[in-house]
């Protein structure tokens, strides 16, 4: 990158993605509010979108994920492994994204990945902690009571979450072009 | 923090997950005694009440699961062992959060070269309180405008709009800040070179006639029989508005195009300008073979090359290996301290044309003079 924006870019979203988290995500936090995670798993994903729109470089999204994190540690919320490695895939699966696709195309990819990867994550942060047994009794558990076979739950879940992340990627790849717009001097 | 320590934390993290109670107890024991002689403070953050009803929650949930499944029994014990494990993964987690130094952080990064990303980190700090800040106010603006909270979430996008509109405009004005500052980690840090001749800094506002007078200069010089060597770099005006810069070898008289203005934001070099490298190579031989005891003229250095980019490794190879009796440098007002800097220069004369209404090839001329 020799041009300088793309680094002021990833430090100003990363900051804001940053800010956000600490106002509206705490204000979420504290108010119990439902899907609070997926709410600002979208306010992360439009972040990011949104950067990459202004700044077309490969790896700007990476950065702006690094600099999301170093705040994360440094001045929110201390070293908790699941909100670093929460925003740690959803950077890669932007960049990703932006990697193989383009457009509106490449911000639902992203939204896809970080959207559906998200409960299979937090399976396997709570396999990870609560241990093989706990996590096998409450997959039987489920299975029994509903009725239904537990991997067909994670495969609702994963789904539902995908489909918002598809569409929180168009919505964020639209309102980033609202943004440029307003950047140009446009309507 | 201490290598023991460091050794009893990884040896606690790894006991926890073993499956006997006793063990991971004993690990949690060391790890809170650990953190107690160690970091009291850190403790105190992990006993706050909301972290332990979550962690305690977890710990409920795990032991239910279990209990229908195997027993009573073997449910409080894995409740327990859930726990337990929670507390030393968060203690622990909570220790480090406190022991991690960013500073250190900022300055290993430079020391493996990574200094952009360092400064990236630095300046994401510094603009996290006023984007903050920013978003608390909007946000306010925001529901007083839109006449209650419902009304206020159905306009979230226009809300986003703003904010992320805002956050590239500060964005775009930290860029021009590094690069109207050659900012030593966001670019390249230029070389300096000893300069020993008499330097004569010309600067002023733009449009002031910095270009004009140097071109009064070369004459002044060539007819009082002076050899000359360097270039010019005439603007391109069309319509009254500048769209670019040619560049000509003072020499020979050869002039191409080094610039022109490009659609907004497409820049090269954080400019509004895309550059030739026929314009580079033009100016790259007009610094190459500059005879002994001449003049030596250059319209003008910027911000690129206060980078180190552009102009300025031939400008320093010139300096570096003719033998001048004089330099001529054009440079914008806010850049001179660095331009001074970067040539190390001994002997140098300011010239600021926005104080000078008449006179100006005479100042020139005079500084000139003084030395050779």
């Amino acid at each position: 990158m020799k041009d300088l924006r793309p680094w002021t870019h990833a430090a100003l979203y990363g900051a804001l993605w940053g800010a956000l988290e600490a106002t509206a995500g705490t204000a979420l936090h504290l108010g119990r509010v439902p899907f609070r995670g997926e709410i600002m798993g979208l306010v992360g994903l439009v972040c990011l979108v949104c950067l990459r729109r202004l700044q077309p470089q490969i790896g700007v999204v990476l950065v702006a994920g690094l600099t999301a994190i170093f705040l994360k540690i440094f001045t929110l919320g201390g070293l908790y492994p699941g909100p670093l490695v929460g925003i740690g895939i959803q950077t890669l699966a932007v960049e990703f994204g932006f990697i193989v696709a383009r457009g509106p195309w490449a911000a639902a990819i992203g939204g896809i990945i970080a959207f559906g990867t998200n409960p299979v994550q937090r399976v396997i942060t709570a396999w990870i902690v609560s241990g093989t047994e706990a996590a096998t009794a409450v997959l039987r558990a489920i299975g029994e009571i509903g009725g239904i076979d537990a991997r067909w739950v994670l495969v609702a879940f994963v789904s539902f979450a995908a489909s918002i992340g598809a569409v929180g990627g168009i919505w964020a790849w639209r309102l980033a072009g609202r943004v440029q717009r307003r950047l140009r001097g446009g309507p | 923090m201490k290598p023991v320590l460091v050794v009893i934390y990884v040896l606690a993290v790894a006991a926890s997950f073993s499956s006997r109670i006793e063990v991971v107890a004993a690990a949690a024991l060391v790890a809170c005694g650990a953190t107690w002689f160690a970091d009291r403070e850190a403790l105190r953050r992990v006993l706050r009440l909301s972290l332990l009803l979550g962690l305690v929650f977890a710990a409920v949930a795990a032991a239910a699961a279990v209990a229908w499944s195997s027993g009573l029994d073997r449910g409080l014990s894995i409740g327990a062992s859930v726990l337990l494990r929670l507390v030393v993964l968060v203690t622990v987690a909570s220790v480090l959060a406190r022991s991690v130094d960013a500073e250190k952080i900022l300055a290993a990064m430079s020391r493996v070269g990574m200094e952009r990303l360092g400064l990236v980190f630095g300046l994401a700090l510094n603009c996290l309180p006023h984007l903050g800040e920013t978003v608390s106010t909007v946000w306010v603006a925001h529901r007083v405008r839109s006449g209650g909270r419902w009304a206020a979430l159905k306009r979230l996008p226009a809300l986003a709009e703003v904010l992320l509109a805002h956050t590239g405009r500060v964005a775009d004005q930290a860029a021009a800040a590094a690069a109207l500052r050659g900012h030593v980690a966001l670019s390249r840090q230029v070389a300096t070179v000893a300069t020993k001749v008499r330097t004569v800094v010309v600067t002023g506002a733009s449009g002031s006639g910095k270009t004009p007078l140097l071109e009064s200069v070369v004459g002044d010089l060539q007819t009082n029989g002076r050899e000359v060597a360097g270039f010019l770099q005439p603007a391109i005006v069309e319509d009254g508005v500048k769209i670019g810069f040619r560049i000509r070898d003072i020499a020979t008289g050869v002039t191409v195009d080094l610039a022109r203005r490009v659609e907004e934001r497409s820049g090269e070099f954080g400019t509004s300008f895309e550059f030739y490298d026929d314009g580079f190579e033009l100016g790259s031989r007009a610094l190459d073979s500059i005879p002994p005891a001449a003049v030596l003229v250059i319209d003008e250095l910027g911000p690129v090359e206060l980078r180190g980019g552009g102009h300025w490794p031939a400008v320093e190879k010139a300096l570096r290996t003719s033998e001048i009796v004089g330099l001529v440098v054009v440079v914008r007002r806010t850049l001179v301290p660095a331009l001074v800097e970067a040539l190390d220069a001994e002997d140098v004369v300011v010239i600021d044309l926005d104080d000078l209404e008449s006179g100006r090839l005479t100042a020139v001329r005079e500084a000139l003079m003084t030395h050779s």
